[in-house]
């Protein structure tokens, strides 16, 4: 049903947006409407352990597929949408959703308001953690953009103020500032009883340096999650028994928790060489129905550098090394609380439209991993060194 | 006393260190001052910018050529609306004047229109099959703005000098 409304919702926009003003319409060499796509299948096998799926024995649970639509009314006034669906693992299945949908109003070069589901401008590459033909990578920096955690990163419900300020021989100064909230669907996750984002507001502000090519800056974001579970009761009772919770406990936890993200960007491009680096912390305060199950503050650090560098039209290799602490109020010691990830990509583009990748990551630590996708094993026990291996293709338009 | 030498020696190796690094810094410093103050002017060689013969405006900063082909900025100064026109991604015309004015390749450029389209920021300029057509857009369009090769007839069109 969901996708079939979301089909009806992509139609209805594509008529509408073919009303609009006639003059405009011929003096422009821009299509009617601008209609654009995306398929992406890939495999992932990893060693040792089962991440982002049943990826051990080697998964082709790996599949993105996106349309959409955008239509300019005028010089002024934009609007669009996408579709998107995908499949990883667990996590998507394939159900079509509404990625972002807009109308958007210029007022000045250095004004716009944007209205609808709009990405969240969070560092340098959020906006296109989906998005295989936008990069090099086949995974992005997984310490500052987890695939897992696309649906609370991606996109808000709400307004969005953007520009763009010149600033003469100082460069330019490009903000956006948004509010809303965010929509999520958890009708997959049974232990959640209801989950509700009564606000989402944040903002990134970018500097093109007069360096030519160099860009600098920052995103801030402020969310809170209030949510509710309920445990099954044998897990419960086992916690009882392992006196992790207190004997009263019946299985319901309510929690508010306030969340602070914060990042810092820099990013050179110049001809086919791009390098870029970041660094983010986000920062939680939880106040719990159940103090001894959640902590009070959790606040987790993420940084990585990257580059890549196009050797010719169909050859475009690239490399990374992400860290990511999950918790650094505990410790950054062990091989639970650190992620190392080093990671290599070839991208070989075969045609305009078209293009395969293939990448391996050397990993050290077990912060990314799952407890649940790995036989219920605490992840201080699981092999520290592992590695994963992607191959991916993508045809776009 | 041994402790003590190696605590001097230890000191001693740091500071040679902090001075080569604080010399590489300031190296570095120069070098990106250099850059700064005095910026490659934008080449032309291989192309030439064209806009409206209608146009009021003859010069143009190449950060404003480019942040009109990347869509940054919409507006001429006077708040006509920019109309920015490309050839095809195979076209050396387009390459030289990517490299030159958007200091990035084609490809790159592309990547950042797949960046654009996919987050719904915006769609790319339409692109002309060649000089021909870009000469005819930009004569027919008063807030147009392109780029055609040094042997393309400017019939309707004026260069724009980039500075």
């Amino acid at each position: 049903m969901s996708k079939l409304l979301s089909w009806i919702g992509a139609a209805t926009l594509a008529l509408c947006v073919c009303r609009e003003d006639p003059a405009y319409a011929q003096e422009s060499p821009a299509p009617l409407v601008d209609i654009h796509g995306f398929v992406s299948q890939g495999f992932i096998k990893s060693t040792d352990h089962n991440y982002l799926g049943k990826s051990e024995r080697g998964s082709f649970e790996f599949t993105e597929v996106g349309l959409n639509v955008t239509k300019e009314l005028g010089h002024n006034l934009r609007t669009g949408v996408q579709l998107f669906a995908r499949d990883l693992g667990t996590i998507g299945n394939l159900k079509p959703q509404f990625d972002w949908f807009y109308l958007d109003y210029r007022f000045f070069d250095w004004l716009g308001l944007r209205a609808g589901r709009t990405k969240l401008p969070f560092g340098l590459f959020n906006e296109v953690n989906d998005i295989d033909s936008a990069r090099v990578p086949i995974l992005l920096p997984q310490s500052l953009y987890p695939v897992q955690n696309r649906d609370y990163l991606l996109a808000q419900n709400g307004v969005e103020l953007y520009g763009n300020v010149p600033l003469g021989a100082a460069g330019a100064l490009e903000y956006r500032a948004y509010g809303g909230t965010i929509f999520l669907d958890t009708s997959a996750q049974p232990i959640i009883v209801s989950l509700d984002i009564p606000y989402v507001a944040g903002g990134r502000l970018m500097w093109s340096t007069p360096l030519r090519g160099l860009e600098v800056g920052g995103s801030l974001q402020a969310l809170r999650l209030d949510v509710e579970y309920l445990f099954p009761q044998p897990l419960v009772a086992a916690a009882q028994a392992g006196g992790s919770v207190p004997s009263t406990f019946d299985g319901h936890l309510k929690a508010k928790m306030p969340v602070v993200l914060w990042v810092g960007s820099a990013l050179y491009q110049s001809g086919d060489l791009l390098l870029a680096a970041e660094y983010s912390r986000w920062r939680a305060h939880i106040e719990s129905s159940v103090p001894e199950l959640l902590p009070e503050v959790t606040e987790n650090e993420r940084l990585y550098g990257m580059a890549s560098y196009r050797v010719n039209d169909w050859f475009w290799p690239g490399a990374y090394y992400s860290l990511f602490f999950p918790d650094i109020v505990q410790t950054r010691e062990d091989r639970a609380h650190q992620q190392h990830d080093l990671a290599a990509t070839a991208r070989f583009d075969l045609t305009e439209n078209w293009l395969v990748k293939l990448e391996g990551h050397y990993m050290w630590g077990t912060a990314v991993l799952s407890s649940a996708e790995n036989g219920g094993i605490s992840l201080d026990k699981l092999n520290r060194s592992w590695g994963v291996f992607l191959a991916k293709t993508t045809a776009y338009f | 006393m041994q402790m003590l030498t190696r605590t001097i020696q230890g000191f001693d190796c740091m500071a040679s260190r902090l001075v080569l690094r604080r010399s590489l810094v300031v190296s570095l410093l120069c070098a990106a001052a250099c850059l700064v103050v005095w910026p490659a002017p934008a080449e032309t060689a291989g192309f030439r910018v064209i806009v409206n013969s209608e146009n009021p405006v003859s010069t143009a900063n190449g950060n404003f050529v480019a942040d009109a082909f990347l869509k940054k900025v919409n507006e001429w100064s006077d708040g006509l609306g920019l109309e920015p026109v490309d050839q095809r991604t195979n076209s050396e015309t387009r390459r030289a004047f990517s490299l030159a004015v958007l200091g990035r390749s084609v490809a790159a450029v592309r990547t950042y229109w797949q960046q654009r389209v996919f987050s719904g920021r915006g769609v790319p300029p339409p692109e002309l099959d060649g000089d021909v057509e870009v000469v005819r857009y930009v004569g027919a369009h008063r807030g147009a703005i392109g780029y055609v090769s040094e042997a393309a007839n400017l019939d309707g069109v004026k260069v724009l000098t980039i500075h």
